[in-house]
């Protein structure tokens, strides 16, 4: 489903603190499937993680989704294959504070221009699948971190995307709430979709909803 | 020299847009040389992400090389008063000899910069930069053009002498000054007439029915040109007679100014743009067939000529407009 083919990134290319975050990476993601990247920090997850999601450019190297290219596309294209392929469930959940957890929902699939009611019913289905309907109204400071990250799930799943993408998702979570979001991430895979999760946690990679584990190590594959 | 706003506005301008342009055909010239899509070199993603730098800046400059016909004109309009017997802008124009060639080149960049933005605005619509190498091939012959403008624009300027003794619109614009004006002024109003006429009402019938059906696109661009040499013609032949209710008085710039209510800005502007439009339509015509362009195009020429029919109607009303209400009767 996504193939990247020897992709490196660089930053802060040709000065003295020039970086290299990723370096020749080759991988394909198969669909359907559950692809853990494991390593420890520093080791390029997080920033393939982005390069994946169409969230960055690599420096070199092409990544392809669906058999199309992708790292080549202008930024208005990007822009859409990204919000309706892509779910990202950040490691800090990346909620907006002062509105609510519904409207937080709603918020990824406002530039599609889809019926404000019919918008408002799907994110609600959403947040009652995970257990935090009752929480539609509150504002997401209010949640708990488990329901902040039922909340950020529902988010990532508010425009059906075909791949979900979870940075560290249970950093922040104790180990029940851990097993309950790999358990989420079953029922996500069961329902079709492609799962691509950077993590360390072995509950993570442990996990029987995981199909592959890609180690990295300094920007490599190991 | 003189120290004038508009016209540092126009010197520095010109030459940040030459400067600008300069370093765009650079980077264009490494893309016509080294583009490879189907490569994930480094160079081939730096240079992905330099054409969106250079089309942003592009758009900017050839942006303000459209208005800098209009500021050009409206400046050696209002430099008239310096020189002794000019009454507008042909008189400026004519006190040395860079002014009507600066005007000149300023048309036919004014014409290609805003073919170049058409075609930009194409491109930035295609996945896959359809229209790269010939966007940056357009820059190459533009910046040349853009940068003797500029030369030309500055010596002219520079080379001003106040108080020197020019000419006036009234002996450079009749039948016996000699030269292409005098063949102009010298035609028979009534053909004239015809021919605009008809060649407007046909290109406004034509691009309809290309707007409606998509079918047609060959007459319709070739009455485009047409539209254009009338609209020149009849302006110099009998809209400036109707415009000053003077039988013999056919100058084209003294219709910029404030005692007849500066119809010729519209009138110019409709004119040039009609024809732009019309011309940037049929410019994109042959890359409907590219895949990232087949649903593009079409689109894209959908809006052109709304714009060419909306501003050929424009000097159509303002041609009609001043016919009706002036108080000179030709016929």
């Amino acid at each position: 489903m996504i193939q990247v083919r020897d992709v490196r990134k660089v930053f802060n290319t040709g000065r003295p603190n020039e970086f290299v975050a990723i370096d020749g990476v080759s991988l394909t993601i198969e669909a359907h499937r559950t692809t853990v990247l494991k390593g420890p920090s520093g080791s390029g997850k997080t920033t393939l993680l982005s390069l994946l999601g169409c969230m960055a450019r690599p420096t070199s190297g092409r990544i392809s989704l669906l058999e199309r290219e992708i790292t080549s596309l202008p930024e208005r294209f990007l822009t859409d294959i990204r919000r309706r392929s892509f779910g990202f469930i950040f490691q800090q959940f990346n909620l907006i504070k002062g509105i609510t957890a519904l409207e937080n929902v709603m918020v990824p699939a406002y530039p599609t221009g889809e019926r404000y009611s019919s918008l408002k019913r799907r994110a609600m289905e959403l947040l009652e699948l995970f257990n935090v309907g009752a929480k539609a109204a509150s504002k997401v400071e209010w949640l708990s971190g488990g329901e902040a990250q039922r909340v950020a799930i529902a988010r990532a799943l508010v425009n059906d995307p075909m791949v979900v993408i979870a940075d560290e998702p249970t950093a922040h979570l104790d180990t029940r709430l851990s097993r309950e979001f790999m358990e989420i991430m079953g029922t996500l895979k069961a329902n079709g979709k492609t799962l691509i999760m950077a993590s360390h946690d072995p509950i993570v990679h442990e996990s029987s909803v995981v199909d592959g584990v890609v180690e990295m190590r300094d920007g490599r594959l190991v | 020299m003189f120290l004038h706003p508009a016209i540092l506005s126009l010197v520095v301008g010109s030459a940040l847009v030459s400067l600008m342009l300069v370093h765009a055909c650079i980077v264009g010239a490494r893309i016509l040389s080294r583009w490879d899509l189907q490569n994930g070199s480094e160079l081939q993603l730096s240079l992905e992400r330099r054409t969106y730098l250079v089309s942003t800046i592009m758009t900017y400059a050839l942006g303000f090389q459209l208005l800098s016909l209009f500021l050009f004109i409206y400046t050696v309009d209002h430099l008239a008063v310096l020189f002794v017997g000019a009454m507008c802008a042909a008189g400026s124009l004519n006190a040395n000899s860079w002014g009507y060639p600066t005007l000149i080149l300023k048309i036919i960049n004014f014409l290609l910069a805003g073919l170049w933005l058409i075609l930009n605005y194409t491109d930035n619509r295609g996945y896959d930069y359809p229209l790269i190498r010939l966007k940056y091939g357009l820059l190459l012959l533009i910046t040349p053009l853009v940068a003797v403008e500029t030369a030309l624009q500055s010596a002219y300027f520079m080379g001003l002498e106040p108080n020197v003794i020019t000419s006036c619109c009234g002996t450079l614009f009749t039948s016996d000054s000699g030269g292409v004006t005098s063949g102009i002024t010298a035609l028979r109003h009534l053909p004239v007439e015809a021919a605009f006429y008809s060649s407007l009402l046909l290109t406004l019938a034509l691009g309809v029915r290309f707007y409606r059906t998509g079918r047609g696109l060959a007459p319709f661009t070739l009455m485009n040109g047409a539209v254009l040499v009338s609209s020149v013609l009849a302006l110099m032949s009998f809209v400036s007679l109707y415009i000053y209710e003077l039988p013999t008085h056919h100058c084209p710039f003294c219709i910029l100014h404030g005692e007849y209510g500066h119809v010729g800005y519209p009138l110019y502007i409709s004119i040039l743009a009609g024809a732009l439009f019309g011309f940037g339509m049929a410019a994109i015509a042959p890359f409907r067939k590219r895949a990232s362009l087949a649903a593009v195009v079409p689109r894209v020429q959908k809006g052109l000529t709304f714009m060419a029919l909306g501003f050929h109607g424009v000097n159509f009303f303002i041609v009609i407009a001043v016919a009706s209400f002036s108080n000179l009767i030709l016929h």
